[in-house]
């Protein structure tokens, strides 16, 4: 299943004046943050950490928004519509993943930052291990995941900016991506931030209106539920339409994969007082929350309004949303959605294109023992032809496309949950031990990938290849450092202090 | 350096998680005892990556021992009732919350009470169990001495 091929096919039009002004003010706006920040970027540290200066609502609001791509607008509804609460154990484990990622890297990310300067996920694993060779691999790993990722992100753009500009895809996917591409090369991840501030209040301010409408829609929840339990009571089982295996699976993949997702990760490096820490958990995961309502409350109203009779069944499960706001909600609200949708997309594409940059003209030169002169002008540089890369590759087939987006999130997980989280909390992680599990979680993800999509070999129900990979690199990870122990001490004071502190 | 409080539970969680993917290759499809496994599996991890985070050499987890002790708890309590508990979604079923009780279970007791208690505790518990400004002085201590050992190698 493409849990993170958001969209495959075109969304139904939604020209309408209203919410074309809607997503034209959203697009002026975004302008304007990107054009004040992209003043203030002068070096690769603004480029790349926004200059180590942001503040604790800005940190966490712009992790919140590159957390959750359109999928939690578009995909995510679709799926509760198809799978019922089933769908939910991809979004339940966030009510402890941010104080979980808190307690595991926040602090130690941060500290890293301050005691090293250090600025991407890959050099703290190459700092943690003293190794080049993690450091680079690691790099690898994120770079195939984001070209993935990303891909998937730029379509998904495309397919909005089509069904409100009616553009037509190819031009919808040049037209967005030239819009990030746009701020995210001139103010790197500074802009990037201080645009998914205003991303993420646009994205929670329109799922939680939207969410009282859905209750509204299906007299409130005890509504809608008794509708559902009459006509389909399956879907409002604990596990929905998934055997329970398969929901605790997602928990599983999306619960302790959380810790390994560099585009939030990443944003650690950036805080400028490491005592406002305290607050992220709980900003964090309140905007995560009332973000996905929507999530929820559009799958079962819809479902309930299906059920009822009032809405035809649904052609594609991914119609779930346009459909509801088409007939459910003003014609504003729904600009606001849309203006939603494309936020998501746009904030999660430039944390990927950011990140990827650092990978190319910082991890991978030092991974080979040189440096960049020029880090931030390679930065742009490498931003732009990122970029280009995502939409040629966006425009292949959507076979293709769907293929890539699928191992996003888990190749992340598989790489750098053992590695980085596990690593700069337990000493006795070794570097072998690191290596090995970043090489069986990219190996492993990418075989298994392939075989199950080109139906070489099919797993069981249950069994989902992302974590499978993860739980594979987690004992690769513990069998290597426990065999090589004799590395563990291996460690220099001042990241010794930190992983102490 | 002490091995961490918190490996034993994330040893045992994941090799918990594995033979509960290695239950769903058993002839038949995975047996009841897979649910269970990975339940297990899900809570020791989650608790025992939140206890590897929160320790800090040579301190006890303190009062800590409380909130992660009900994270534990509410991840097998609520997964385990749903898994043990006979199917009541039917028709006309009683609601709690809106939602059929098992399902509620879930929802509320996984979705939600750890976002009202976990996120709270870790503010409440910071500066005396995460961190303070003599940690961050410390730490800017080292980055200066590494600076003038570096400056002093590189006239």
């Amino acid at each position: 299943m493409s849990l993170f091929a958001l969209q495959g096919a075109a969304l139904p039009t939604v020209a309408e004046p209203a919410i074309i002004g809607v997503m034209l003010l959203y697009g002026v706006i975004v302008g304007g943050i990107a054009v004040w920040a992209t003043r203030l970027t002068r070096t690769a540290k603004d480029f790349f950490v926004a200059g180590q200066g942001i503040g604790i609502w800005t940190l966490a609001i712009a992790a919140m928004s590159a957390t959750l791509s359109g999928f939690a607008f578009i995909g995510g509804p679709g799926l509760v519509y198809t799978l019922g609460i089933g769908a939910m154990f991809i979004i339940l484990p966030a009510s402890f993943t941010n104080t979980m990622g808190a307690w595991v890297l926040a602090k130690r990310m941060r500290l890293l930052g301050e005691v090293r300067g250090l600025i991407t996920v890959p050099d703290a694993i190459g700092a943690r291990y003293r190794s080049r060779a993690a450091q680079g691999l690691s790099g690898i790993a994120i770079l195939v995941a984001i070209i993935g990722y990303m891909a998937t992100n730029v379509l998904a753009l495309g397919l909005v900016v089509d069904a409100v500009f009616g553009t037509g895809l190819a031009w919808g996917i040049w037209i967005g991506l030239a819009v990030v591409m746009a701020y995210s090369a001139a103010g790197g991840i500074l802009a990037g931030v201080y645009t998914d501030l205003f991303q993420g209040a646009v994205m929670a301010f329109a799922s939680i209106l939207v969410f009282f409408y859905a209750l509204n829609a299906g007299g409130g929840l005890g509504g809608i539920s008794r509708t559902i339990l009459a006509g389909d009571p399956g879907f409002l089982g604990p596990w929905g339409k998934l055997t329970p295996l398969a929901a605790l699976s997602f928990f599983f993949v999306f619960g302790l994969g959380a810790l390994g997702q560099p585009h939030v990760i990443h944003k650690f490096y950036m805080l400028r007082d490491p005592l406002r820490l305290k607050w992220y958990p709980a900003i964090m995961t309140a905007a995560l929350m009332l973000t996905l309502l929507l999530y929820f409350g559009v799958g079962v109203a819809v479902k309930a309004e299906v059920l009822k009779g009032t809405l035809a069944p649904l052609v594609r499960a991914d119609d779930a949303t346009p459909q509801f706001l088409l007939y459910y909600t003003p014609v504003l609200l729904a600009g606001l959605v849309f203006a939603g949708v494309a936020a998501a997309i746009m904030s999660t594409v430039n944390s990927f294109i950011n990140i990827g940059a650092a990978v190319i003209t910082h991890d991978l030169p030092l991974a080979l023992g040189r440096t960049l002169s020029n880090e931030l002008h390679w930065g742009r540089l490498s931003t732009v032809v990122i970029s280009v890369v995502a939409a040629l590759v966006a425009q292949l087939s959507g076979t293709l496309v769907a293929f890539l987006g699928i191992f996003g999130w888990g190749l992340f997980a598989s790489t750098l949950v053992p590695a980085l989280a596990i690593g700069l909390n337990w000493p006795g992680a070794t570097r072998s031990g690191a290596i090995a599990s970043i090489a069986t979680g990219l190996v492993t993800t990418l075989g298994f990938e392939t075989a199950a999509y080109f139906k070489v070999f099919s797993f069981p129900a249950g069994v989902t290849v992302s974590g499978l990979s993860l739980v594979l690199s987690l004992l690769v990870f513990f069998a290597v450092s426990l065999l090589t122990r004799s590395e563990a001490e291996d460690i220099d004071p001042d990241i010794r202090l930190v992983m102490e502190t | 350096m002490a091995a961490r409080a918190g490996m034993a539970p994330v040893l045992l969680g994941t090799s918990a998680v594995a033979v509960a993917y290695a239950s769903a290759f058993l002839p038949g499809g995975a047996p009841g005892w897979g649910a269970w496994a990975m339940v297990l599996g899900i809570a020791s991890l989650s608790v025992g990556l939140m206890m590897l985070g929160a320790s800090r050499q040579g301190r006890p987890l303190g009062v800590l021992v409380w909130p992660l002790a009900f994270t534990f708890v509410a991840l097998v309590g609520c997964f385990g009732v749903a898994l043990a508990l006979p199917a009541t979604e039917v028709a006309g079923a009683r609601l709690w919350g809106g939602l059929p009780a098992r399902t509620a279970l879930i929802l509320y007791g996984i979705g939600a009470l750890p976002a009202l208690v976990l996120p709270l505790v870790y503010a409440r518990t910071f500066r005396t169990m995460t961190l303070d400004s003599a940690d961050i002085e410390r730490i800017r201590a080292a980055r200066r001495a590494t600076e003038s050992t570096a400056s002093a190698g590189n006239p």
